[in-house]
């Protein structure tokens, strides 16, 4: 607990505040840190909003049911229109997905990303879930973001053991703190306001690079008033 | 001809190193019916195709069914966690992923659907997954002189697609969310269905145009209610969570095969007798 607010609320603000009105926005399975942060864009500064899912729910009005699922029948019933997997990842191959939320377990300073495995590809020491729709959505999506609820200097390291995708790699959301991808490297771009640059250094398998040190903007009242009302079951902090 | 037949007929006929294409997605509407007939029946080396799965494909690894995985994606969701089954025979070497984009799936199951060989995919530009599987090539695209990267075209010998209803003939509606079960139907040789509820032809045809598979595709209807079970079936019921922890609790194949045995008479069922109609 910091203040008034969780880590888990902070990475959702900080997510949402990425948002901006009118953008078409996609997030996957097992999503719902991302899930719940485009709402909370779309009811305070991005009504326009487009938010598209993998079961097809073209902009749910409620994500209150998603309670184990972010690619649940929920977001279908709760939609304006159905829009499949298939229809999205071709919207993106044509350059007209603005945002896609994608996960990872690995990431180094070159904005490599692994979701693939850890050892070798062919026998892997541990066998991850596979990239699912990154390796395709992080070259063409106009802005991929990351988030990853663990930060430590073996999921931040020098080089990944395997490449599952890099591109268009926008932003990386963390617990300590939010990388931004920038002339090729991973750059630091903020820190939250309950860590140090020490600490971030600590966690992380890298030398940081950053030209001053800059605080990430806490969650407003308004933003927690609204996540609580939009989410009330929490689902926000189901990966914690 | 007649379709209608038992679990145990319809998976009879699945051949070993057959090639299955799963319906549904992660923990909704898996056809976990037929794939627990498939464990039933000691099927070996299938190679599954599926965007993203988690209980179907765990299950299947769990028994030593499987030899392939063609998945872009294989994970319970974050409630449940990392499938324990699925990695351990990845790791071991007995099973192999050719882990995919989730769309590479989609593109191989168009080139599969329209009978070409390979499909070109916009945005599988970089990464080790190009290089290290042998299902993508990059090559120059002969009017641009343009790199391009193609997957080579997935057939299944057999799409398992699980539906809320269909008719006597396989006319199927899929209600909510149809993932990319309906591409299946359209790229596999055989196509079989199994259902929660069979509706008489004259009462189907009233919504003729909300079917997403015409009975003329369909090969077998087997009615199996709660064949989704423990994944969700929209409509029909939710993910059965303590079905699901006390599976991801198991190690044993002992523990695993009773598991399974505990749904034979569910599975069985309906199937077993003649519908009347």
């Amino acid at each position: 607990m910091v203040n008034d607010y969780r880590i888990s609320d902070l990475m959702t603000c900080v997510i949402a505040d990425m948002l901006r009105d009118g953008e078409t926005v996609f997030h996957g399975v097992s999503s719902q840190m991302p899930m719940v942060a485009m709402h909370l864009a779309k009811q305070l500064h991005a009504p326009n909003l487009v938010h598209l899912n993998i079961p097809g729910g073209v902009n749910p009005s409620s994500i209150k049911k998603a309670s184990y699922s972010s690619a649940g029948a929920d977001l279908v019933e709760e939609g304006e229109a159905y829009f499949g997997l298939d229809e999205i990842f071709d919207l993106s191959m044509r350059g007209k997905l603005d945002v896609a939320f994608l996960g990872g377990i690995q990431f180094d300073r070159h904005g490599n990303i692994n979701a693939s495995v850890i050892g070798d590809y062919d026998k892997p020491k541990v066998r991850l879930p596979g990239g699912a729709g990154s390796a395709v959505l992080i070259p063409t999506a106009k802005k991929a973001v990351i988030w990853r609820t663990k930060h430590d200097p073996r999921t931040f390291v020098e080089q990944v053991d395997f490449v599952t995708t890099r591109g268009n790699l926008w932003k990386i959301v963390t617990p300590l703190c939010v990388f931004v991808f920038r002339n090729g490297q991973l750059e630091l771009d903020t820190i939250h306001p309950h860590t140090t640059i020490e600490e971030v250094q600590e966690q992380t398998g890298f030398p940081l690079i950053y030209h001053e040190i800059r605080y990430t903007k806490a969650p407003t009242k308004e933003q927690l008033q609204t996540l609580k009302r939009i989410d009330p079951y929490d689902y926000r902090s189901a990966e914690f | 001809m007649k379709k209608q037949t038992t679990i145990q007929t319809a998976v009879s006929e699945v051949n070993d190193y057959a090639t299955l294409a799963l319906g549904g997605n992660v923990l909704h509407r898996a056809p976990m019916a037929f794939v627990r007939e498939l464990a039933r029946q000691k099927k070996s080396h299938l190679r599954l195709v599926k965007t993203a799965g988690a209980h179907d494909i765990d299950l299947l690894c769990a028994t030593g069914t499987v030899d392939t995985v063609d998945a872009g994606f294989v994970s319970y969701e974050t409630l449940y966690g990392l499938p324990p089954h699925y990695r351990k025979a990845v790791q071991s070497g007995k099973v192999k992923t050719n882990e995919h984009a989730c769309y590479t799936v989609i593109s191989a199951l168009r080139a599969a659907s329209t009978n070409v060989p390979f499909m070109p995919v916009n945005g599988l530009k970089f990464g080790d997954l190009i290089e290290r599987n042998d299902y993508f090539v990059v090559v120059e695209d002969p009017f641009t002189g343009e790199p391009v990267t193609l997957v080579r075209a997935i057939v299944p010998d057999v799409a398992v697609i699980h539906v809320q209803e269909c008719d006597e003939e396989g006319n199927a509606i899929i209600h909510g969310p149809k993932y990319e079960d309906v591409l299946m139907s359209r790229a596999a040789k055989k196509v079989m269905i199994t259902t929660e509820q069979i509706i008489s032809r004259y009462k189907l045809k009233q919504q003729r145009e909300r079917i997403d598979i015409p009975g003329f595709l369909v090969d077998k209807i087997i009615h199996v209610p709660k064949g989704a079970h423990p994944t969700s079936c929209y409509q029909k019921y939710d993910v059965d969570d303590r079905a699901l922890k006390n599976f991801l609790s198991l190690k044993e194949r002992r523990e695993i095969e009773k598991f399974i045995d505990q749904y034979q008479q569910q599975d069985h069922a309906v199937g077993g007798r003649a519908v009347r109609w």
